[in-house]
């Protein structure tokens, strides 16, 4: 009890209120940029299996730069990008600023598209080609078959890797600190910076990054295991 | 921006690799470590493995290097800053390599397990001679992954103030008022650093596949 | 009567769970003959291969090589009891056994395979080992594949590498479980083969396999198992001739192929 009073005993004031709306942009980044990052790299994913040969080299460069490089650097990149840019144009009237928490969420959602993209590629490759001539043999079309066969099929296939890639995401959320976005860490970097508070401040974003991570690591797990009943059918 | 400037991030990335690569080494022998442990039938000793893994997996690497950067002063140990940022991406991927091998071990087939217990190899040469080499074979392409992983994240360890890629990138980045370029120049070296390792990596698959069916 | 049985297994019972797999069985394994262990799928037949093998351990019961008991003995109450492990790996090493998946090691070449064993049990020197290791394989008929790897050979080679490699350690037993089921008809003939000759030689063998063929040819004993429970066993003109048990007419309209029909 007495550490643990220790570890909270120095927030006072509006303390508990920065934390807590700094713990609510972590989630609406870590949702949002999941949601738009899987879903741009499903976009990825089919135009470089469905378009031609020169949209999927692009793509792939652009997956590639984006995996070979760090979160962080990529993170600098947008914070100094858009300031830079209007200097670079020089009259002003042409400016690209981005607030941190926009360009953050937009570095999430590119950074977490790239890696979604190979996911999702991984998935197409692994669907039996026999379920997918079966389609074509009963007559289905293009997109339905896409539709019915391919989508559920692969959602089971990369749910788990799903879930760790959103696992990966809220982890990265912390990163957006170092470009001032006012999430969970930002905030309490303030009161521990205050205080000299700091092993209590990480100790405590820790054991918080840890619940989220466990939590969703659960509703993933639980997921699964509702969708396995579908498994039988194919094997 | 110059080839001056370019170079002097080239050479810094000679602490990226050095890092990276000591934190790589020194997590393999630490998840050797854990690994047995998780596998362990020693009941606390699974449950302490699986804690480690579970927190270092569950919580961001910027975190745990700060927290092990200000914790180690404060329990009496005052070391420099470069080697707390080595211990914390150390344990990080020592948590995720020994998550990788245990996915190994448990992937060996029983059956091969069986023939070396039916030609009555020890359990310790078993361990040597098949299950440790078929292991390391199946995770070859996600230890591959896991160094470029680190490779990527060790641009964090900027944070705590050690010099090296990322840390130069930023100090030139504002003494030249060029962050754009430099930065992008940056990203480029890891993105090549990158490239090579996974080469590397592809090489060594192609060279364990041929012993494999 | 004084002639020690090469396996004797007494009362042998093996429950997964709850569930009995086998359920007392007595058999004697003749020595310097082959014995064939037919029964339908599920019946068994692994499973006693495998605690004979003791990569299962019998719930009860007690199995005896060359008069020596393996793993379990009574003492002198009569009570069963584990053995020491010293005296487990000096009676297992008279075992070789042979797989239906072959099992070879996939990051040795043949040659390594079969001189795994020689090297890090009996602790023979490389090039000795390697000598004798080559002379294994040129019995199966595989010197000049020597240095390749599992995945560069066929199945029926693979099976026939995993034979020499069971050989190299000089067992006085070999036991094969379906060691040609998981090969196409083709290259099942070259391992039968192997299987015929080494059966010359006087070894003593204990096969499970569907090769009604095989086992009409050259086992002295056919043992035939249903639900865990040995049903019939004898020579091969008493099994299968007829009269028969009505177990194994069925069995027989299930497996018989075109070339054993003739045998029978
Ligand atoms: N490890 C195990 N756990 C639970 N049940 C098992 C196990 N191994 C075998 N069994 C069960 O024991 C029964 C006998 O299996 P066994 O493999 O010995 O049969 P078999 O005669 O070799 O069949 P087949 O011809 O198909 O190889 C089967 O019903 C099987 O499901
Ligand atoms: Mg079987």
């Amino acid at each position: 009890m007495n550490a643990l009073s220790s570890i909270f005993g120095y927030l006072h004031g509006d303390d508990g209120w920065n934390i807590l709306s700094g713990l609510a942009n972590t989630i609406i980044l870590w949702l949002v940029g999941s949601v738009l990052g899987a879903a741009l790299g499903f976009f990825i994913a089919v135009a470089r299996r469905y378009g031609p040969k020169p949209v999927d080299w692009l793509l792939k460069a652009h997956v590639e730069v984006i995996r070979g490089t760090p979160f962080l650097v990529q993170a600098y990149l947008l914070y100094f990008g858009g300031p830079y840019l209007c200097l670079a144009l020089g009259d002003g009237s042409v400016c690209l600023t981005l607030e941190p928490f926009h360009a953050g969420l937009l570095g999430l959602t590119v950074y977490g598209s790239a890696y979604y993209s190979e996911l999702f590629r991984a998935g197409f490759e692994a669907i039996p080609r026999g379920h997918i001539e079966a389609a074509t043999t009963v007559g289905f079309t293009r997109w339905q078959t896409l539709r019915r066969i391919i989508l559920p099929e692969m959602t089971m296939l990369v749910l788990p890797s799903m879930v760790n890639m959103t696992i990966l995401l809220l982890k990265e959320t912390a990163v957006l600190s170092i470009i001032s976005v006012k999430e969970l860490k930002f905030q309490v970097d303030i009161i521990g910076n205050r205080d000299y508070a700091f092993v209590e401040s990480f100790t405590i974003l820790a054991l918080v990054y840890w619940a989220l991570v466990e939590i969703c690591g659960a509703v993933g797990r639980a997921a699964e295991a509702r969708l396995s009943r579908y498994r039988f059918a194919h094997s | 921006m110059s080839w001056e400037l370019f170079w002097l991030l080239v050479e810094a990335s000679g602490l990226t690799i050095l890092y990276s690569a000591v934190s790589i080494v020194v997590g393999f022998f630490v998840s050797a470590a854990v690994c047995a442990g998780v596998l362990s039938s020693n009941r606390p000793i699974s449950a302490a493995a699986r804690l480690f893994v579970s927190f270092f997996r569950g919580t961001p690497l910027l975190i745990q290097l700060l927290l092990i950067y200000y914790l180690l002063p404060q329990i009496g140990l005052n070391v420099p800053s470069a080697v707390a940022a080595v211990l914390g991406l150390s344990l990080c991927t020592a948590a995720y390599q020994a998550e990788i091998l245990r996915g190994g071990f448990q992937s060996v087939p029983r059956g091969l397990i069986e023939a070396a217990d039916m030609c009555g190899l020890s359990a310790f040469a078993t361990f040597r001679r098949i299950r440790l080499p078929i292991a390391v074979r199946l995770t070859l392409p996600a230890l591959t992954s896991e160094a470029i992983m680190i490779l990527k994240s060790s641009s964090l360890i900027s944070v705590v103030g050690v010099v090296e890629l990322t840390t130069m990138a930023k100090d030139l980045a504002s003494s030249t008022y060029q962050p754009l370029p430099i930065f992008a120049a940056a990203g480029f070296v890891y993105l090549v650093i990158n490239l090579v390792v996974a080469g590397f990596g592809q090489l060594a698959e192609r060279a364990a596949r041929r012993g494999h069916a | 009567m004084s002639i020690v049985s090469a396996i004797r297994v007494s009362g042998v019972v093996k429950r997964f769970g709850s569930t009995a797999v086998l359920t007392g069985i007595d058999l004697d394994v003749p020595r310097g003959a082959v014995t064939c262990l037919l029964g339908p799928s599920g019946s068994g037949k692994s499973t006693l291969l495998r605690c004979i093998a003791f990569l299962e351990e019998a719930t009860d019961g007690i199995i005896e090589i060359d008069g020596e008991p393996l793993g379990f003995g009574l003492d002198p109450d009569g009570v069963r009891m584990r053995l020491p492990d010293a005296s487990l790996r000096k009676v297992r090493s008279k075992i070789g056994m042979v797989f239906q998946q072959f099992n070879l090691w996939p990051h040795m070449t043949a040659l390594g395979n079969v001189a795994e064993a020689l090297v890090t049990v009996r602790g023979l020197g490389r090039v000795e080992a390697s000598e004798k290791a080559m002379a294994q394989l040129e019995k199966v008929g595989l010197a000049q594949r020597a240095t390749h790897y599992p995945s560069e050979l066929s199945g029926g080679q693979q099976q026939r590498v995993a034979i020499a490699r069971a050989l190299a350690l000089e067992p006085k037993i070999m036991l094969f479980d379906e060691p040609t089921s998981s090969l196409d008809p083709e290259l099942t003939g070259e391992v039968l083969n192997v299987m015929r000759s080494l059966a010359e030689t006087g070894m003593t063998m204990l096969v499970v396999t569907h090769e009604i063929g095989f086992a009409a040819s050259v086992a002295s004993k056919i043992v035939f198992l249903d639900h865990g429970k040995l049903l019939v066993e004898g020579a091969p003109a008493e099994v299968f001739g007829k009269p028969r048990h009505p177990r194994i007419d069925q069995f027989l309209d299930t497996y018989l192929d075109r070339g054993a029909a003739g045998l029978l």
